[in-house]
């Protein structure tokens, strides 16, 4: 009797040393974790109306890109957000930032060095005349209407989705290359980790779930835009149905980009 | 005129069945090779449209750095920086929180690292800058101008997340324009 007595109320110290000690990691626990730490998917929709729609194609929405190169300071924000997002290798750029710089001779020199990802810290000394004009041209993948890389791809790896964006089904790739060829805007890459074909996607992953591609969200001076060319509203619908200086990359190559260039000099390529 | 045994059709028919052989073989090979999504939507994988869009997302928004560090909100979202991603400088969200708990912390720029960051942006003598999008610095003129020594890190005048905040703060207290500083 007396032993079961004693059983009951060791067992009682157990079950109340066990409470205390859960109750103390749990409240000391609670310290450390701030509280309403965000989870990545409680962050607000920067496009609205993405979320919880996983149909395979956009219907709503018809995306379009704008880079702005009379705002583009070369800070290269956008090129480590883009090697966060994805882990690019090092010496791979799904997106880059290039230096243009034209003499008194219009002689035209471009630069990038590291893609841009460590910033333009020096000026260009290597140019014997005085420079006239210099300015900034990030580029990325043109997403282009009618895209060489899917018209060559062997394996159906590359393919345009119905909503126009263009993607790379990396278990199908067999990294033959022809891609890499055939893009007219050198925007893609076999990546050296997976062995497939690499490119920008314009952050497909992050659209669908409502974010700007990365890029587009840390640039400081919205040097980048990003929209929706259905909403008249948006910026990116009023750039291209306003006057403004806009144009895309190799018009003549007859792939129509969606990514448009405002303030785009002729001396681009 | 010879006598050949076999009927003079044969050599035909035996070629339409090596065709019908190999078709029914290569049809039959294709079916097992290809994914079964693969020309549901066209000539590719359907699944792949799925697995690109559950790429995970590592970088967040400034909205989900700032929800956790009111302090540092309450400063950058004044300033001229508020523009500035979080993650530019400290890295991306992902390797920070995972699942709402924070998994390591994020590396702080320290010393010089913090003077090249800075002139990643405001350097005048990269010319290509528009004077629209920012406003530019020359080193070591900046400092000599400002009347400190040349060897002073931008960030002991300046908030890094709100640059003209001890700025202004200074010159409330001590009474100074724009002019006579």
């Amino acid at each position: 009797m007396i032993r079961a007595i004693e059983k009951e109320i060791s067992q009682d110290r157990r079950a109340f040393i066990k409470k205390v000690l859960g109750g103390t990691i749990a409240g000391s626990l609670l310290l450390v974790i701030p509280a309403g730490a965000v989870d990545l998917t409680g962050i607000p929709e920067q496009i609205p109306g993405m979320r919880g729609d996983t149909a395979p194609f956009i219907t709503k929405k018809k995306f379009a890109f704008i880079v702005d190169i009379t705002r583009c300071i070369g800070c290269g924000s956008c090129c480590v957000a883009d090697k966060n997002e994805y882990k690019v290798p090092d010496g791979m750029y799904r997106t880059w930032v290039e230096r243009y710089v034209i003499d008194d001779e219009d002689n035209v020199y471009v630069d990038s060095p590291n893609g841009g990802l460590d910033g333009y810290q020096e000026p260009r000394e290597d140019i014997p005349h005085p420079t006239r004009d210099t300015f900034f041209v990030p580029k990325l993948c043109n997403m282009c209407e009618h895209p060489s890389c899917v018209q060559v791809c062997p394996v159906g790896a590359t393919y345009q989705t119905e909503d126009g964006f263009v993607l790379v089904d990396s278990k199908r790739c067999v990294a033959c290359g022809y891609c890499v060829q055939a893009c007219p805007y050198s925007v893609r890459f076999i990546n050296p980790e997976t062995k497939t074909a690499d490119k920008c996607t314009w952050c497909y992953h992050r659209v669908r779930k409502g974010l700007l591609p990365a890029c587009v969200n840390v640039c400081p001076v919205q040097a980048r835009k990003f929209g929706d060319l259905n909403d008249k509203d948006s910026e990116v619908y009023n750039i291209l149905h306003q006057p403004h200086v806009v144009s895309v990359l190799k018009p003549g190559m007859g792939n129509k980009p969606a990514l448009h260039y405002v303030g785009l000099r002729r001396e681009v390529v | 005129m010879p006598e050949y045994k076999s009927k003079p059709y044969s050599h035909v028919v035996r070629i339409l069945l090596i065709l019908i052989t190999v078709g029914v073989v290569g049809v039959a090979v294709r079916a097992m090779v290809l994914p079964k999504s693969f020309g549901q939507y066209g000539h590719y994988r359907g699944t792949a449209i799925e697995d690109e869009m559950n790429r995970p997302i590592r970088n967040g928004t400034n909205a989900s750095c700032l929800a956790c560090h009111p302090y540092i909100r309450e400063m950058h979202m004044e300033g001229v920086h508020k523009t500035v991603s979080c993650e530019f400088c400290h890295g991306p969200v992902a390797d920070h929180v995972k699942d709402g708990k924070v998994i390591a912390g994020l590396p702080k720029k320290q010393g010089k690292e913090i003077k090249r960051l800075c002139l990643r942006c405001h350097n005048q003598i990269i010319r290509a800058r528009p004077k629209e999008s920012i406003k530019m610095i020359s080193m070591p003129q900046h400092l000599e101008q400002k009347h400190v020594r040349v060897d002073h890190n931008c960030n002991q005048c300046h908030n890094v997340h709100a640059p003209l905040m001890w700025v202004k703060e200074a010159r409330a207290i001590v009474g100074v324009g724009e002019d006579n500083r």
